[in-house]
C-alpha cells in the first residue's frame, strides 16, 4: 500500500505492505538505521521516534499508522547543515554517550520532554527517559545533557 | 603558552558526534546489494544426541541460498580458548538450549527462518544435569568431554590460592564465622544484540565485520575453521553497542557460520540475532556457590580465610576457566591475613554456557567476601567500615597470594572518603535509631574492594600501536584493541597527543582491522588503559624523535634545546615553527612519518599451587550504598550512591565517570533485579519484560571520586577502570539492606520476597518461552 506522511520535515510517500512495522519500514523500506532494534517487544526504547511531537517506540507502532502524521527520527533532529542540535551536541559535552546504541531513542525522548515541559527537573527527566533503557551509562550523563538543554533553552527564550 | 596537555583534561570522545547523529553503522545497519540473512538452526534440549541431521530439505524452500553443518568446518570447526570444547555448529551433541546446530542463508530473514524449519533434525534427549553441586557425583549425567586425566568429565578445572596454615590458625582465633552466599547467572544485555556480516573476497577469501571484542581473536578462529591462510582472512571491527564480556566468544561462532556461507554463495551474508535469540543462545556471567569461614582476633585483628566456591560453567568452559581463576585471587578480599585457603572449582553442567562478564569472577566472589566481612564485624561489634580499615591491605603489606605491594596501594585514602563523602558516620548511627520506629527502614553498607590490572597469570601480556601523519598532516593512529563503547579510543588518542605535543583533533584512531592494526591480544580484563595506552604512548613517542629531528633541524638547535609553544617548536632564537612546517621539513629530510610501538606489562609469576605474583599491580576502590527499605511490600530504593577508586590517573575524566556510573548501576541490577533462571536447562526470561535492568528511575544521582596512586609502569600513571566499579556495588547493597532491616540476603537478587520474607517465592518455570524464543521472526 501507499504511506503518505511527513518524515523530517519533508513529505514522503511509500509503498510498503501493511503489516509491517514502523520500525521495519524506516530501516528497510527508508534505510534510515539510525533509529535501532533492541528488543522489539516495546521494553527498550532503541526504536523510539516523535510522531506528532509525541515519542513512540516504532517497533509497536504499524507502519501505515503514520498516514497523514508528521514523524521525526534521530535523521531529522540536527541542524539542516548535518551539524548536532544543541541537545545533540550537550550529549557530547556531557560525556552522556559510550556504545551509542541507545543514543538515538534518548535524544528523541529528550526533545519529547522539552516540547511539552521546557524546564523538567532531574526527576522529571529520568521519568522522561525511563522507557529507554541504557546498559553503559547509569543514565547519568545523559540527564545532566538534557538538563543542560533545558536550560540553555530557556534562557535562550528568556533573553 | 605551554606545551599542550590533554590527558586529564575535559576532552570530548571521539566517537560521539557519530553516534549522536545516528550515522554509525553498527553491524545491523549494514545494506549491501545481493546480502543474504543468515539464521541458524538452534537446539531446543538442553541436552540431546543428533540422531539425523537432514539439511536437504531446507534448500527446497524458496529464496535459501546455502545451508551448513559442522561438517562445513575444519575439524567440525572445533574451537575454544583455553578449553577447546565447542564447535562451530553443534558436533553428534549439543549440551543446552539455543546451541546452534546447522545455519541456513537465503534471501530475507524471512526466507532463512522458513528454511531453518524445514530442516530435519532428530535429537535424542540425555539426562540433564541442572543442578551444579550433583556435577562431580559419580553418576551425574555426564557434560564434558571425557577426561584425558582420570577426572570426572563434569570437571573443569580447580584453582587454590594457599598461604600459611589455616588449620593451625583456626583454634586460636578469638572469633570465627561460616556461611553460604550465592550467585545466580547474570546476562550482559548489551542493547546491540549479536552480529556478523560476511563478504567473500575475489581472491578467496573473506572480511567480515563482526560486532566482536577482538577482531584478531575472530581472525585466528576463522583462519582454522574455514582452513584459508590468513591473509585471505580479515576481521574488521564495526561499531559495537556494547559487549561487557559477552562478544568474547559466540560472536566467533556467528562470525565462522557466516563467512562459511558467504564463501559458499559468494555473496555477502550477515547474521543478527532477535533479542530473544540473544538471550537463550548467548553465554551469561557464571552462577557461583561460596562457602566462606573467616577468623579474627576479639580485637577484629583478622586472621584466617577460607572459601570454597563451586562456578557453573555450564555447557562449555568458554573462560571460566579463567574467571575461577582470578575469582581465587580476589576471593579473600583486600585484607591481611595470616593464613588462607582458597579453592575455586569449575564444573559443566547444561545450564547455557557462561563465559566473561564485567568484574570476570571478582564480582562474584566479592558479593560473598564482602558480606561475610560485615557480618564478622557485627558479630565483634565494630563499624564495618573501620573494621575495613583496620584489616585492608596497604604499602608495603603481603598480600594473601604472597605478592609484596610497593607502589599504588590506595585502599585505606578510597574508604576514609567514601566515608566522609557519604556521611557514614551519622547515617549509621542515625539510622540505626531510626528504624526501630518506622515501616521504611533506612539502611547504609559498604564494600571495599582490589582487582588485578589487566591479564595476570592468564597469558602473554601486550599490545601494539601503530601511528602515521597523513600528507595533509593530520595523524592516524591503530590500536588492536576494541573500543565497545568504555572510551579507550579517546584515551589512547589524548595519550599520543600528549607525547607528540599535538592537539587531539589532529589524530583520527581507527577502530581496530586485522589488516592495518597489529595484534594486540583480548579486549578483555580491563586492559585497554594500561597495555593499550602503553603501546599508544611508545608509538607516539618514536614517532615524536623524528619530528624533533626535523624540528632540530630547522631551528639550528640540539634536541635539548627544543621548547613548545602549543603545537609550534621554538629554538635558541625564540621564533616559533609551526608544526606544518617541522613535518613538511622532515618530508625534505627523507624521514619517514610513522612508526610502531608495543608495550609488554612487567613480568608475573603464578604458582599452580596458588601462590605468586598473580598481578603486576590492583585497582583499589569503595563504595557505599544507601536504601530505603519498605517493610509493608520489601521493595528497595536506592537512595545514594558513593564510590572513591584508585586509578592510579585519570586519562579520560568523562569517560571515568561514565564507567563508574554504568558499572555502579549494572551492579545494582544484580543486585536487586536481574534474575537468570535455569529450569532444567531452560532459561526463563527472554527478553527485557521479564529480565529487569535498571531504568533511569531505578538509579539515584551517583557521586564519584577517584584517588590517584601513581603507576609507574602505568601510561601517566593510569591502572584500570572499567571492571573493578561495578564489582562492589552489589555487596555494598546488600550490606545496606543488612542494616535497614537486621538481616542478610545471601541469595541474589535481593528481591521482593527475599527482602520481605527472607526466601524465595519463584514456582518452576517451564521450557516454553525458551523454545519459542528461539524462532522468533527478525
Ligand atoms: S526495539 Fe522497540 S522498544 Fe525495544
Ligand atoms: S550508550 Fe550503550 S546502551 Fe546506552
Amino acid at each position: 500500500m501507499l504511506i503518505n506522511f511527513t518524515l523530517n520535515h519533508k513529505s514522503v510517500t511509500i509503498d510498503a505492505p501493511p503489516d509491517i512495522t514502523l520500525l521495519t519500514l524506516l530501516r528497510d523500506y527508508l534505510g534510515l538505521t539510525g533509529t535501532k532494534e533492541g528488543c522489539a517487544i516495546g521494553e527498550c526504547g532503541a526504536c523510539a521516534v516523535m510522531l506528532d511531537g509525541r515519542l513512540v517506540n516504532s517497533c509497536l507502532t504499524l507502519a501505515p499508522q503514520v498516514s497523514g502524521r508528521e514523524l521525526v527520527t534521530i535523521e531529522g533532529i540536527s541542524q539542516p547543515d548535518g551539524r548536532p542540535n544543541d541537545l545533540q551536541e550537550n550529549f557530547i559535552e556531557y560525556g552522556a554517550v559510550q556504545c551509542g546504541y541507545c543514543i538515538p531513542g534518548m535524544v528523541l525522548a529528550g526533545e519529547a520532554l522539552l516540547k511539552r515541559n521546557p524546564n523538567p527537573t532531574r526527576q522529571q527527566i529520568r521519568r522522561a527517559i525511563s522507557g529507554n533503557l541504557c546498559r553503559c551509562t547509569g543514565y547519568q550523563q545523559i540527564v545532566d545533557a538534557i538538563e543542560a538543554t533545558a536550560k540553555d533553552r530557556t534562557a535562550h527564550a528568556k533573553s | 603558552m605551554a606545551k599542550i596537555e590533554s590527558v586529564g583534561k575535559p576532552a570530548r570522545r571521539v566517537d560521539a558526534l557519530e553516534k549522536v547523529l545516528g550515522t554509525a553503522k553498527y553491524v545491523g545497519d549494514f545494506r549491501l546489494v545481493g546480502m543474504l540473512h543468515a539464521r541458524a538452526l538452534r537446539s531446543e534440549l538442553p541436552h540431546a544426541r543428533i540422531m539425523r541431521l537432514d539439511v536437504t530439505p531446507a534448500l527446497t524452500v524458496s529464496g535459501v541460498k546455502a545451508v551448513i553443518t559442522c561438517a562445513d568446518f575444519v575439524d567440525n570447526g572445533l574451537y575454544g580458548f583455553p578449553v577447546k570444547d565447542k564447535y562451530m555448529l553443534a558436533y553428534q551433541k549439543t549440551r543446552y538450549v539455543g546451541e546452534a546446530i546447522a545455519a541456513v542463508a537465503a534471501d530475507t530473514p524471512a526466507a532463512a527462518l522458513a528454511g531453518v524449519k524445514a530442516i530435519i533434525c532428530e535429537l535424542e534427549p540425555l539426562p540433564v544435569l541442572a543442578d551444579m553441586t550433583r556435577a562431580l557425583e559419580p553418576d551425574a549425567p555426564q557434560v564434558g568431554p571425557v577426561s584425558t586425566a582420570g577426572q570426572h568429565p563434569n570437571f573443569l578445572n580447580n584453582c587454590p590460592v594457599r598461604h600459611g596454615n589455616v588449620e593451625a590458625v583456626w583454634p586460636e582465633c578469638e572469633v570465627t564465622l561460616e556461611r553460604h552466599y550465592t550467585v545466580p547467572h547474570q546476562e550482559h544485555a548489551y542493547l546491540e544484540t549479536e552480529g556478523a556480516l560476511a563478504i567473500p573476497t575475489p581472491e578467496g577469501g573473506v572480511a567480515v565485520y563482526c560486532s566482536c571484542q577482538s577482531p584478531f581473536i575472530n581472525q585466528g578462529y576463522l583462519v582454522a575453521a574455514l582452513g584459508l591462510p590468513s591473509e585471505l582472512v580479515r576481521s574488521i571491527q564495526p561499531p559495537v553497542g556494547g559487549a561487557f564480556g559477552g562478544k568474547d566468544d559466540l560472536n566467533y561462532e556467528s562470525s565462522a557460520q557466516t563467512a562459511a556461507l558467504a564463501l559458499k554463495t559468494g555473496r555477502p551474508v550477515r547474521m543478527t540475532f532477535a533479542r530473544e535469540e540473544s538471550m537463550v543462545a548467548s553465554y551469561k556471567r557464571d552462577a557461583m556457590h561460596m562457602d566462606i569461614k573467616l577468623g579474627a582476633k576479639a580485637d577484629g585483628t583478622l586472621r584466617a580465610c577460607e572459601f570454597a566456591g563451586l562456578l557453573d560453567s555450564g555447557a562449555y568452559a568458554s573462560e571460566s576457566p579463567f574467571t575461577g581463576w582470578r575469582a581465587s585471587i580476589h576471593a579473600m578480599g583486600a585484607y591481611r591475613y595470616e593464613a588462607c585457603q582458597v579453592d575455586i572449582t569449575s564444573v559443566y553442567t547444561n545450564n547455557g554456557y557462561a563465559g566473561a562478564m564485567r568484574g570476570f569472577g571478582n564480582t562474584e566472589v566479592c558479593l560473598g567476601i564482602e558480606q561475610a566481612i560485615d557480618e564478622l564485624a557485627d558479630q565483634i561489634g565494630l563499624d564495618p567500615l573501620e573494621f575495613r580499615l583496620k584489616n585492608c591491605l596497604r604499602l608495603g603489606d603481603e598480600t594473601p597470594h604472597g605478592q609484596r605491594l610497593t607502589e599504588s596501594v590506595g585502599l585505606t585514602e578510597c574508604l576514609t572518603r567514601v566515608r566522609d563523602m557519604s556521611d557514614w558516620t551519622r547515617k549509621r548511627r542515625e539510622f540505626t535509631a531510626h528504624n526501630s520506629q518506622s515501616p521504611i527502614k533506612k539502611g547504609i553498607g559498604v564494600a571495599a574492594l582490589f582487582h588485578g590490572v589487566s591479564l595476570g597469570a592468564e597469558g602473554a601480556d601486550a599490545a601494539s600501536s601503530t601511528i602515521e601523519v597523513n600528507g595533509d598532516n593530520s595523524i592516524t593512529l591503530t590500536s588492536g584493541l576494541t573500543d565497545y563503547g568504555q572510551g579507550s579510543r579517546t584515551v589512547f588518542t589524548l595519550i599520543a597527543a600528549d607525547e607528540l605535543g599535538v592537539k587531539p583533533a589532529r589524530i583520527n584512531i581507527h577502530r581496530p582491522d586485522t589488516y592495518t592494526a597489529l595484534d594486540s591480544g583480548p579486549t578483555v580484563a580491563s586492559r585497554s588503559t594500561v597495555v593499550g595506552g602503553n603501546a599508544a604512548q611508545v608509538a607516539a613517542r618514536n614517532l615524536a624523535q623524528t619530528i624533533d629531528y626535523a624540528a632540530a633541524s630547522l631551528l639550528g638547535c640540539e634536541l635539548s634545546q627544543l621548547v613548545r609553544e602549543g603545537e609550534a617548536y621554538v629554538g635558541p632564537s625564540e621564533e616559533p615553527v609551526s608544526w606544518d612546517n617541522v613535518v613538511s621539513h622532515a618530508r625534505q629530510m627523507g624521514l619517514i612519518l610513522s612508526a610502531r610501538g608495543k608495550w609488554s606489562a612487567p613480568p608475573i609469576e603464578w604458582h599452580h599451587e596458588g601462590w605468586g605474583t598473580p598481578y603486576f599491580t590492583y585497582h583499589y576502590g569503595a563504595q557505599v550504598v544507601e536504601v530505603a527499605v519498605d517493610m509493608g511490600t520489601g521493595k528497595t530504593e536506592v537512595v545514594g550512591v558513593w564510590a572513591v577508586h584508585d586509578v592510579g590517573k585519570v586519562i579520560f575524566p568523562q569517560g571515568a565517570f561514565g564507567q563508574a556510573y554504568g558499572g555502579i548501576t549494572q551492579g545494582l541490577g544484580y543486585a536487586l533485579w536481574e534474575r537468570i533462571d535455569y529450569d532444567n536447562g531452560y532459561l526463563q526470561a527472554t527478553n527485557f519484560d521479564e529480565y529487569m535492568i535498571p531504568t533511569a528511575l531505578d538509579v539515584p544521582d551517583i557521586k564519584v571520586a577517584f584517588v590517584e596512586n601513581n603507576f609507574s609502569a602505568g601510561p601517566h600513571g593510569a591502572k584500570n577502570l572499567a571492571e573493578p566499579v561495578l564489582v562492589p556495588t552489589a555487596p555494598a547493597t546488600l550490606n545496606a539492606i543488612a542494616h535497614a532491616i537486621g538481616r542478610h540476603i545471601r541469595d541474589l537478587p535481593a528481591n521482593l520476597e527475599r527482602v520481605l520474607l527472607g526466601h524465595d517465592l519463584s514456582k518452576p518455570g517451564s521450557g516454553t518461552a525458551c523454545k519459542l524464543g528461539l524462532w522468533t521472526a527478525m
